[in-house]
């Protein structure tokens, strides 16, 4: 997945109004590295993230992804590559608590137009990547945060994406799930994918291929 | 479709964890299904009603009766008015033979039978065959009057017997008791077979030829001109004033002109006809009845619009309902509504989630309300004594179609501001 992006900015409407979260962020990024956002609380790494992954939209600038400029797509072609060619991880998980394990990396799927039993098939199959095999039938509140986000590794996973965008995967987690959950993304970026995370923790962003450190909306050099 | 299909399990899902809000939402569309099967059936039951009666009584209705507001100068100028005689009656028939009824009454108004040992008061009326062509709402037994007893004046006689008056109404009962000087008739007529006896009449041996039942309340279509007569012994118009019961009396004639086209020229006809007969001295009315009959059967379908348009609020009231409840949902799942965006659904998935849902409510809701309908309608009310509403196998389809039809139409505003939420913003919510 090759991500370019040149002189992004977003301006909230509302609130304090203007308030400009992004202020002209130019990068490049070659399908297969691992990047690691860093920077101060508030400097807009979450929105840059919402806007990579199609779930903002950018006040002005240019952003191609995969050589497609991104403000040509319709909602459903956005929605089709959020599906199709996007995962995302979350600190806070994001798991739909009423559905139960299964039926939450199934619903990726289910969007996708698979069938009973191809959903079925490949939801397990993921759930027994990332280990959780025997609780397949938990809702979340049953889970552990570490086991929450394996879960949720796993419905990223579900339409087997080229690209991951991680928001603080390990935001709340102890530091030894901290270290699964890095390890998986770390095995999944050696699988090919694309993998872009935010993180807090120096350590992890330090084991990442490349480090975009922000500050005040900007890109430090 | 398999899109369709996640929608309707999504729904049902939501629906179960969302028992309380869900049950409350529906029962709203199913208080509106009640109404409006009620006034469908309600609606229903007028029309055939009133085809019934316009069958039994006919439409093209009028009345020639004595106008009795005549005015004098002066009472020297007084000149007994003209009166309706038997004979008129035969030239009328005569000249307008296309008329399909020209039925004369004749009342005497307080007589006394013997029977026996029983002495009780009635009430003559002196007809001809043709009064059984309307109003004809009884069972005969025996046989009725035909033209050789009006030809030869014959004394025999058909008596009427009362059905069981409707059950409630304790008011209308003891009213009944009071003034129902002809009680001891009605007696006599429901506890003897009365056909092929000899009864006296004020004096005159008569002989009871037939008895004539009426049809009990619930299977009778009221005539459509009301209960104006009360009919006790029917005897040969033309017995009754050669024996001096009705001598001089002017005779009322109750017209059926056999079809609405022809009414105006056969009431104009009719006016003619007296015009020549009596003069100008407009000793008679014709009453047309068609008019009054065409007011009454606009009054029932105004009433049954009425009704229809309460089952309308009461579907409204419960689309509301739906709207409402389907807004609170798209508020209290923001959050769900992006991570289903940020997984992959697009504004179509989302719009046609909460569309679904909210019809699968209507529908419910429907169902529901539709067996409640039933229950109403049928059961309940004839427990309650106010006559059952037929139920057609239609109302209670078309009530839930329309239910649904109000849900769909009511989430559609609530679906689209789920569908328009940003993902991003979506996401955020708590
Ligand atoms: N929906 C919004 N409306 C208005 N302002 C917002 C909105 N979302 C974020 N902001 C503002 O934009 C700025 C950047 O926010 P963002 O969430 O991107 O920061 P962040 O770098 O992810 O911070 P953190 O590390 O605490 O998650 C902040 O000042 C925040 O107040
Ligand atoms: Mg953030």
């Amino acid at each position: 997945m090759s991500i370019k992006c040149s002189e992004l900015t977003k301006v909230y409407e509302g609130g304090h109004s203007g308030w400009p979260a992004l202020r002209g962020i130019s990068f490049h990024i070659k399908p297969g590295e691992f990047v690691a956002v860093t920077g101060p609380s508030g400097c807009g790494k979450s929105t840059l993230l919402n806007i990579i992954g199609l779930l903002d939209e950018p006040s002005g600038g240019k952003y191609s992804l995969n050589g497609r400029n991104v403000f040509t797509l319709s909602d459903l072609e956005r929605s089709d590559t959020r599906r199709d060619e996007i995962g995302f991880i979350f600190q806070s998980f994001h798991l739909l608590n009423r559905l139960s394990s299964v039926e939450n990396v199934a619903l990726p799927l289910m969007y996708a137009g698979a069938g009973r039993a191809e959903m079925h098939e490949r939801a397990h199959a993921l759930l027994r990547r990332v280990g959780l095999h025997g609780k397949e039938k938990k809702i979340p509140l049953e889970l552990s945060g570490g086991e929450r986000q394996r879960v949720a590794i796993a419905r990223a996973l579900a339409n087997s994406p080229k690209l991951i965008l991680a928001d603080e995967p390990t935001g709340n987690l102890d530091s030894a799930s901290s270290k699964e959950i890095m390890q998986m993304l770390t095995d999944l970026n050696a699988e090919g994918i694309t993998v872009i995370m935010v993180t807090h923790d120096k350590e992890l962003a330090a084991r990442a291929g490349r480090n975009l450190r922000m500050r005040d909306g900007r890109l430090e050099p | 479709m398999r899109a369709l299909l996640n929608a309707v399990k999504t729904g049902f899902t939501e629906i179960w964890a969302h028992k309380t809000r869900s049950v409350l939402s529906f029962l709203a569309i199913a208080a509106g299904s009640v109404v409006f099967i009620d006034a469908f059936s309600a609606i229903f039951a007028t029309y055939a009603h009133l085809e019934r009666q316009k069958q039994v009584s006919g439409m093209a209705r009028m009345k020639i009766s004595q106008n009795y507001s005549q005015t004098y100068s002066s009472p020297d100028d007084y000149v007994p008015p003209p009166v309706f005689r038997y004979e008129d009656v035969l030239r009328l028939r005569e000249k307008m033979p296309e008329l399909y009824m020209v039925s004369p009454e004749g009342r005497d108004w307080r007589n006394v039978l013997v029977y026996g040992e029983q002495r009780m008061t009635t009430s003559l009326m002196g007809v001809t065959p043709e009064w059984v062509k309307r109003d004809f709402i009884y069972t005969l037994k025996g046989r009725f009057l035909d033209w050789h007893d009006v030809e030869n004046k014959l004394r025999v006689c058909v008596l009427v017997k009362k059905a069981a008056p409707p059950p409630g109404n304790s008011f209308n009962k003891s009213m009944m008791k009071k003034y129902n000087f002809t009680g001891g008739f009605d007696m006599l007529v429901a506890h003897n077979d009365m056909v092929g006896k000899t009864v006296n009449i004020d004096g005159f041996t008569f002989t009871v030829i037939g008895v004539l039942e009426e049809l009990p309340y619930s299977k009778r279509p009221d005539t459509i001109m009301g209960r104006g007569q009360e009919y006790k012994v029917l005897a040969p118009v033309t017995t009754l004033v050669h024996y001096n019961f009705i001598g001089q009396q002017s005779l009322d004639i109750n017209i059926d002109t056999g079809s609405e086209q022809n009414f105006d020229e056969s009431m104009r006809k009719i006016n003619n006809f007296l015009k020549i007969r009596f003069g100008d001295g407009d000793f008679f009315i014709v009453e047309n009845q068609l008019e009054v009959i065409r007011e009454r059967i606009a009054a029932s379908i105004k009433g049954a619009l009425v009704t229809i348009s309460l089952g309308m609020l009461a579907f409204i009231a419960g689309g509301i309902g739906i709207m409402n409840v389907t807004l609170a949902t798209v508020f209290a799942r923001t959050r769900e509504i992006g991570i289903r965006r940020a997984i992959g659904a697009s504004r179509r998935d989302i719009m046609l989630q909460f569309i679904v849902e909210a019809v699968m409510l209507g529908l419910i809701g429907g169902v529901l309300g539709s067996a409640l309908g039933y229950l109403w309608g049928v059961p309940i009310k004839v427990i309650l004594g106010m006559g059952g509403s037929p139920i057609k196998p239609w109302m209670p389809l078309v009530s839930v179609l329309i239910a649904a039809f109000t849900a769909f139409a009511f989430a559609i505003y609530p679906a689209w501001v789920a569908a328009g939420l940003k993902p991003a913003d979506a996401l955020r919510a708590e």
